[in-house]
């Protein structure tokens, strides 16, 4: 799980577990057989992968979808 | 495995049940090998003995019989009358799947005549057709029902109709998100801003009538040449962005082999052609006369003269059984279309039981769905993703690197599926068929009722559903 804290200039994510900030990291998303290298934020201490809402009800859920056709 | 015993003879491979063809009555009915073929074979006290074509080729008859279907009772059934199976479905406690996709009948009026006709319709046909209000009620009925379902509005011709993109936008806003429209397409060719109405009332895709690409084909099946004004229908589908579907009825001797003609012009005009539905022809309602064996195609010989028609382009091996419905129903296969004109297909559905296993080292994405009416539910949203017309990929996530994402996506809005429904009429028909059925009409007393039982009818034409409100006071007693 992650917390956001706001600053003046950006948004920073925290690791509510571990308290490290979230770094962009390449993770494999895979799914039914199908794997996607991509970029996502992750914790930088205990590894914890966040995925943004509008990107997990958005493309990925298109990219399930896809993968899910009978 | 063997289908003549070593006397030469037939080989039963399963019962069922059926009907006769003359009667209705129901009867008992064998599923028998013979050779290489399998038929439906059937006694009536009364009118004797029936030997139908189910299928030419046992081994893909072994494939298909392989696939079964979870079985699921609809969400809201009707009390049985008593009779059972097919004189009084509603949908009834003995069906087995939920509603895929729901016929909405407009209107019986229609301006062809085609010599081929489930609804015998023509411009002689009632002209009493629903409102507005009473299309509205329809939905409510079926969202009561279960819904929302895709949703086909059909008849006769809708389009003789001049308030077909009131009704899309009307049926939209009572929640249903794929429309389709079954038509002959001539409004479509003749009005250059109709396709633009319906696209702009929210329409997902034309099922467009097309036998053929000879005029032959088309004087044969719908009684004139139509070849010009379909394909105006198509060219006025891309100037907006609507999806269209090729639905060409085969029958035997006539448009057979232009299968391969069909897929060619199909591509040619993809990403706007986005299918190709082949319904083999089917004797209920309209036909010139009753049916022989020699009169019929069967699946497995389509998906052959796919890949024999189209050079390999397409091959049989990439077809597959259904999975939301009896398999014997229908086959299917998706493929991706690349710009230099390579076809690849998308190989086997992945999400069944021969899905790969997972690797629980990486990120999984959302969860394989499975449960009551999975299947059902599965055909719905593969038809509104893949007869639609993509929508254009949208930005999120900005300064993520998603580009895996993004060229799969890419990809896949350039996929082109083939499938093919085989119908069942009164010689052919298998009631544990009718039971798996998911493509339901609503008839006149507002009850779901699968296609096939509703468009049957006897060889003297007597109908059990349709024109009767009811099951026909006609068969009264049956069985």
């Amino acid at each position: 799980m992650s917390v956001k804290k706001q600053s003046e200039s950006a948004i920073t994510l925290v690791c509510c577990k571990c308290g490290e900030e979230f770094v962009k990291a390449s993770v494999t998303a895979s799914y039914l057989g199908a794997e996607f290298p991509i970029e996502l934020w992750k914790c930088h201490g205990c590894g914890v992968v966040y995925i943004p809402e509008e990107l997990a009800v958005g493309k990925m859920l298109k990219v399930e979808q896809a993968l899910e056709d009978k | 495995m063997k289908t003549e015993d070593c006397t030469g003879k037939a080989v039963e491979l399963s019962e069922t049940e059926s009907v006769c063809p003359q009667c209705l009555s129901r009867i008992a009915a064998r599923r028998v090998a013979r050779g290489d073929d399998i038929y439906l074979e059937k006694q009536c006290p009364e009118h004797g003995e029936f030997k139908t074509i189910l299928w030419r080729g046992l081994e893909t008859y072994r494939q298909w019989e392989s696939a079964k279907i979870v079985p699921s009772c609809p969400p809201s059934c009707q009390p049985s009358s008593g009779l059972g199976c097919p004189y009084d479905c509603g949908l009834c406690e003995e069906h087995r799947q939920h509603t895929c996709c729901v016929i909405l009948e407009v209107t019986q009026r229609c301006n062809l005549r085609c010599p081929v006709c489930f609804a015998r319709s023509g411009a002689e046909s009632r002209t009493d057709e629903p409102g507005l209000e009473d299309i509205r009620r329809w939905c409510r009925r079926l969202l009561e029902k279960g819904g929302p379902y895709n949703v086909q509005l059909s008849g006769g011709e809708p389009t003789v109709r001049d308030d077909v993109p009131e009704i899309v936008r009307l049926v939209r806003s009572e929640g249903f998100e794929f429309v389709q429209l079954n038509t002959n397409g001539l409004r479509l060719g003749e009005d250059k801003e109709y396709a633009r109405q319906l696209k702009d009332a929210g329409l997902g895709c034309v099922f467009l009538q097309f036998d053929g690409v000879t005029a032959e084909a088309h004087r044969s099946i719908r009684g004139r040449d139509l070849r010009a004004k379909k394909l105006k229908a198509i060219r006025n589908c891309s100037t907006c962005g609507l999806g269209v579907v090729l639905v060409p009825t085969l029958v035997p001797g006539v448009n057979t082999g232009e299968i391969g003609a069909i897929l060619e012009l199909a591509l040619h005009y993809a990403p706007t052609v986005r299918a190709v539905h082949f319904q083999p022809v089917s004797y209920f309602g309209r036909y010139p006369s009753e049916p022989r064996n020699e009169d019929r195609i069967t699946l497995p010989e389509i998906m052959r003269a796919i890949e024999l028609q189209t050079g390999g382009l397409f091959r049989a091996c990439d077809l597959y059984p259904a999975s939301g419905e009896n398999a014997f129903c229908e086959f299917h296969g998706k493929f991706l279309v690349h710009s230099d004109g390579r076809v690849d297909s998308c190989g086997r559905p992945k999400n069944s039981c021969c899905a790969p296993p997972v690797d629980a080292g990486l990120v999984q994405l959302g969860a394989v769905p499975d449960g009551n009416g999975e299947g059902a539910r599965r055909a719905r949203n593969f038809v509104a993703r893949h007869w639609a017309m993509p929508e254009e990929p949208e930005e999120c996530s900005p300064g993520l690197d998603l580009n895996s994402m993004d060229a799969f996506l890419a990809e896949h809005r350039q996929t082109f599926c083939i499938s093919a429904m085989a119908f069942q009429d009164a010689w052919n028909l298998d009631l544990r068929r009718l039971k798996e059925c998911f493509l339901h009409v609503l008839s006149p007393d507002e009850n779901l009722v699968p296609l096939c039982a509703y468009n049957l009818t006897a060889a003297g034409g007597q109908s059990l559903y349709r024109g009767c409100g009811t099951a026909s006071p006609a068969l009264e007693g049956k069985p």
